[in-house]
């Protein structure tokens, strides 16, 4: 039983941080049909900068139990870089997809060298602040109260953004957005200022993904590099454009990989992969995939 | 002025390239055995990108096919015959691809790009876990081949600039022409046409399917081609070959010498290997720079550096 | 330092000789002018911090011997290019040699990296001596006797004394053993090696879990949570990049280690991210060959510390004695050929004149041997948070000289650990 838990929480843990990138991810693509693949470094920037957040705060005399909202607070602020990042990426809107692809690789290996200037090339952590919230006992597993926070904030993400985009005008316009972007041009959509919204809250959920995992994890200068392989198996996975995808991508990943480590250590690295080509052979548009072609 | 055919721009390159060793050092032709490497394999790559319009982030997954065949039948093995070599690496490229191509083609655009990916970061894994086979992250040795049963003998540097070089040379020269024909042949011009409007080509009865995957194989045949080369020259296989970040380098080149023209990648190759040389004598933040050339050049030349020429000697003989 | 600038022109036209005659690696005709020497070391990735820190005690060390008369007379000039995968290294390294003209290269850190770049040292005739990176496995094959390369000691070096503290420190204390260790040849042969040192004195221990993470992973909750099941008493772990902070902070926080005794026998990387608070005492914590607060340490280790701290605000380890070490050893065999043979010695002369040298390194007296492996100082021992630092300290230091911890030469690993003789 026990070891049930284990998994179950260790792999919602790692879920929870995944379906924020990988909502990120869908979000822009769903709408601006762009494959973000600088997607890990905005998590690495959301790490990097919330552990400064933190310290700052710390040093201003904030009580070590308000660093959550700090973080969250750090997630949302950094993620307005995508602002300015979204202005350069206009001039490859109306250009081939595969444009779009490349203009956020050069970011990706852009941003590899600001963490490095501004960080430093020594992995950032931050000391056990996040042990102030203390440590739950579920089905006799010890778990720090913090990861079970990091879910519930994932999960609270995750239902604000099905209810912005289901019951919010703006939701509405950016579905049709999503769905047919000349047609809701025509009806008068300004689809300029629709994209910038939905990139920048991409970058946001991947910013305050980072943030969020950061004061349990460390920063590192290839945690960008690295995060991309997991996001793209989960869209994979859950299929291309869908929130719901990236959920259940998310879940399906994040315990295959705890289920592994508690069975079979060694298949560690390839579960996901196998997961992977069983769907492609299997439901080759993902789960909850649409039109992929 | 008559359009000037790719594959004259090719020829004049490739001599170029001949009477390189009475000019350049012994260091600029060693940087030029990855170029080579580099620009067969982008041939390959250029007609799934440029000709049939499927953009792939995997394909360093073939350089890595290249390099471990290389490396096992070297050491492994004992075969050194670079022409046993260089026939399987091929068959193996062409075996693999048609596995993985049958899984993806049925894709485009984006998706396609990311399935490639995937497979190419799951060669990776492949590479570093089964290591009592592969070597893992230590790589697999590659031993100097025979070419055309000869052994050169001498120093390792001597043998690359010298005998190897010229060997590459005459490989590069042969494959590009083959690709040529390939890409001028009704074969190419169903691919071109699969390119411009798929269910149009459908509709008048091309087989998407196996042209895809065709072109997928061809192209992976060229990537373990250039695989071999980078690995013989460099003396080692190691799974970084097949990092997803490896076949990102790999657009880069197709996107900075052109994609729209046959030989545009193969400068693309030339001007990346050599700007990179540059970038990282000059800067410690070397990736910064090349990201931002990345970004500048797709916002601002996306046709490259051939099809920039294109534009420029097309406006000269009045247009079209 | 700065870096040579070069221009795409300068580059073509500087091309003369004709490219037929090999390649022979000569030192630079000017022989009163500076004395290039070459770095190369990582600057980003999982081991960009380890490559910081040499490539600053480097520097620190090439400007203390510049203002000292520099290396028999000459100023040092430090190149500096980054170690990246193997292939890419390669080019920079014959960039070095070829194109630089630098009279050797110091250097890496990565085993699969100084694997591949070795090889092509030897060929190109360049004197070659390692940082880090030298594992088992493979280096028979490829480097039976080398000539211009010279390895540093053997990364198992700190398994093996952790495993022997650990057997020291501990014996009796454990039954039930679980590891963690990263998933490439570095962790494998550490752990194998940790086992065979318990079989061989004769602890009675039973290995109940064995976890394998991907080098650098950041998210061990799963990992924790697997070991825990097991109940360990004792965890041996020789994780060293960002993956070990992570791993000591989760598994406290999950109570992973309360009454288990731990050994860390590469945490020294990490030193100044393994905060106290999730620390547990007594860990056995390895700084390989630089304990920076080491109270017996030489006056150099002292200054050259207290200028670090000053600088970086952080401490150094290991990987600084190692750049530094490299330099000093070569500085020594330079000057002792010289000296033997009147002019400038050819990198064959240095070659041969380096083995045998005993030279002051920061971390205390090393030298190579006679098949150009290094044999330095280790220092271990047990930790303590009791300390004026946010990190552990040693509450005690073992110190080991490498011939304690290290095969013979000729000899294979596996056949040493079962029989050599060992200091505990």
């Amino acid at each position: 039983m026990q070891g049930v838990v284990d998994v179950i929480l260790g792999g919602a843990f790692h879920a929870a941080v995944l379906f924020l990138v990988a909502a990120g991810l869908q979000l822009v693509f769903g709408v601006q049909k762009i494959i973000n693949l600088a997607c890990g470094s905005f998590y690495a920037l959301g790490a990097y900068f919330g552990i400064t957040a933190v310290g700052i705060a710390m040093s201003l005399g904030l009580p070590a139990a308000s660093f959550f909202p700090v973080v969250i607070a750090a997630g949302l602020l950094i993620g307005l870089v995508g602002f300015p990042i979204e202005r350069v990426l206009r001039a490859v809107y109306r250009r081939d997809e595969s444009y779009q692809l490349l203009i956020t690789f050069g970011l990706l290996l852009m941003f590899q060298d600001v963490f490095r200037f501004v960080w430093g090339a020594t992995p950032r952590t931050m000391d056990n602040a996040y042990l102030v919230y203390g440590v739950a006992d579920i089905f006799g597993v010890r778990v720090p109260t913090y990861n079970l926070l990091v879910i519930a904030a994932s999960i609270g993400i995750a239902v604000t953004l099905g209810l912005f985009l289901q019951k919010t005008r703006t939701g509405r316009i950016v579905r049709a957005t999503a769905e047919n972007r000349d047609m809701a041009e025509g009806l008068g959509v300004n689809v300029s200022k629709i994209f910038a919204l939905v990139f920048t809250v991409g970058c946001m959920l991947g910013t305050v993904g980072g943030a969020l995992v950061v004061p349990s994890s460390a920063a590192s200068l290839e945690m960008a590099v690295e995060l991309v392989v997991e996001a793209f198996a989960v869209v994979v996975i859950g299929g291309l454009g869908s929130m719901s995808g990236a959920l259940v991508g998310a879940l399906i990943v994040g315990l295959m990989r705890a289920a592994s480590i508690s069975i079979m250590p060694e298949m560690e690295l390839l579960s996901v992969y196998l997961v992977v080509v069983a769907v492609l052979i299997l439901k080759p548009a993902g789960l909850f995939g649409k039109v992929t072609a | 002025m008559p359009r000037i055919s790719g594959l004259w721009v090719l020829a004049a390159l490739i001599a170029v390239m001949a009477v390189m060793p009475f000019f350049a050092s012994s260091y600029m032709l060693l940087m030029l055995l990855p170029f080579f490497g580099y620009a067969i394999a982008l041939l390959g790559f250029n007609l799934l990108f440029g000709t049939t319009g499927l953009l792939s982030f995997g394909h360093a997954l073939f350089l890595g096919v290249g390099a471990y065949t290389a490396s096992t039948l070297t050491s492994k093995f004992g075969v050194l015959s670079y022409e046993a070599i260089l026939l399987v690496s091929m068959l193996v490229s062409a075996l693999v691809a048609v596995i993985v191509g049958a899984l993806c083609v049925r894709y485009t655009k984006i998706f396609f790009g990311m399935l490639t990916l995937a497979f190419g970061m799951l060669f990776h894994s492949f590479l570093f876990k089964f290591y009592s086979v592969t070597g893992g992250d230590q790589g697999m040795r590659v031993l100097r081949p025979l070419l055309l049963g000869i052994d050169f003998g001498g120093g390792k540097t001597s043998f690359l600039i010298g005998p190897f070089y010229y060997y590459v040379l005459a490989l590069f020269a042969v494959l590009g022409a083959v690709m040529w024909r390939i890409t001028e042949s009704p074969f190419g011009l169903h691919l071109k046409a699969i390119r411009e409007n798929a269910n149009k080509a459908a509709y008048v009865g091309v087989q998407i399917f196996r042209m895809r995957l065709a072109a997928f194989v061809i192209s992976a045949v060229y990537g373990g081609v250039g695989g071999t080369i980078l690995a013989i020259t460099t003396g080692l296989a190691d799974p970084e070959l097949a990092y997803w970040t490896h076949s990102g380098n790999l657009v880069f080149m197709a996107v900075l010498g052109g994609s729209g023209t046959f030989v545009g990648p193969v400068i693309g190759a030339l001007a990346f290997v050599t700007l990179q040389d540059i970038v990282m004598t000059v800067t410690q933040y070397w990736r910064f720079v090349m990201g931002a050339v990345l970004v500048l050049l797709v916002i601002f030349l996306p046709q490259g550096i051939s099809g920039a020429f294109k534009m420029l000697f097309s406006r000269q003989s009045g247009g079209k | 330092m700065k870096l040579t600038r070069r221009s795409f022109g300068k580059l073509a036209g500087s091309g003369l000789a004709a490219a037929t005659i090999p390649a022979v690696f000569s030192p630079a005709i000017a022989q009163s002018g500076p004395l290039k020497i070459g770095i190369l070391a990582p600057r980003s990735g999982v081991a960009g911090t380890a490559g910081e820190c040499g490539i600053r005690a480097v520097q620190w060390a090439a400007e203390r011997m510049n203002k000292a008369g520099g290396i028999a007379g000459r100023q040092i000039q430090l190149i500096v290019e980054e170690e990246t995968n193997p292939k890419d290294t390669i080019e920079r390294f014959r960039r070095l040699i070829l194109q630089e003209k630098v009279e050797s290269v110091h250097g890496l850190i990565s085993t699969g990296v100084s694997l591949g770049v070795a090889p092509v040292a030897e060929e190109e005739r360049s004197l070659f001596v390692m940082w880090d990176g030298t594992t088992q496995d493979g280096v028979k094959e490829t480097m039976p006797d080398p000539k211009f390369v010279f390895r540093s000691t053997d990364n198992e070096c700190e398994a093996v004394m952790g495993s022997l503290l650990a057997v020291k420190h501990f014996k009796g204390k454990f039954k039930r053993v679980a590891g963690i260790n990263p998933d490439y040849s570095y962790g494998r042969n550490n752990w194998e090696a940790f086992k065979q040192i318990l079989t061989r004195f004769g602890v009675q221990a039973e290995f109940v879990a064995e976890q394998w993470p991907k080098v650098g992973t950041l998210d061990l909750t799963s990992h924790v949570a697997a070991l825990k099941a097991e109940k360990p008493d004792l965890i041996f772990s020789s994780m060293l990049f960002a993956d070990l902070p992570v791993f000591m902070k989760q598994g406290t926080a999950a109570g992973l280690f309360d009454g288990v005794k731990v050994v860390l026998p590469a945490a020294g990387w990490q030193l100044n991210q393994l905060k106290k608070e999730f620390m547990p005492d007594g860990v056995i914590f390895g700084h390989n060959t630089l304990y920076f607060d080491y109270a017996d340490g030489s006056a150099l280790q002292k200054a050259f510390v207290a200028d670090y701290m000053d600088r970086y605000k952080e401490a150094p380890h290991w990987e600084a004695d190692r750049a530094y070490f490299a330099l000093a050893a070569y500085k020594a065999g330079v000057e002792a050929a010289q000296k033997a043979g009147g002019k400038w010695p050819t990198p064959d002369a240095v070659a041969q004149a380096i083995p045998g040298l005993d030279v002051e390194s920061l971390g205390g007296k090393g030298r190579f041997r006679k098949d150009k492996i290094a044999e330095q100082v280790f220092y271990q021992g047990p930790s303590t948070n009791k300390n004026k630092y946010d990190f552990p300290t040693l509450a005690s230091v073992d110190v080991f000289q490498a011939d304690q911890l290290q095969k013979p030469p000729g000899v294979d690993f596996w056949d040493w650990i079962k029989t050599g003789k060992m200091p505990v």
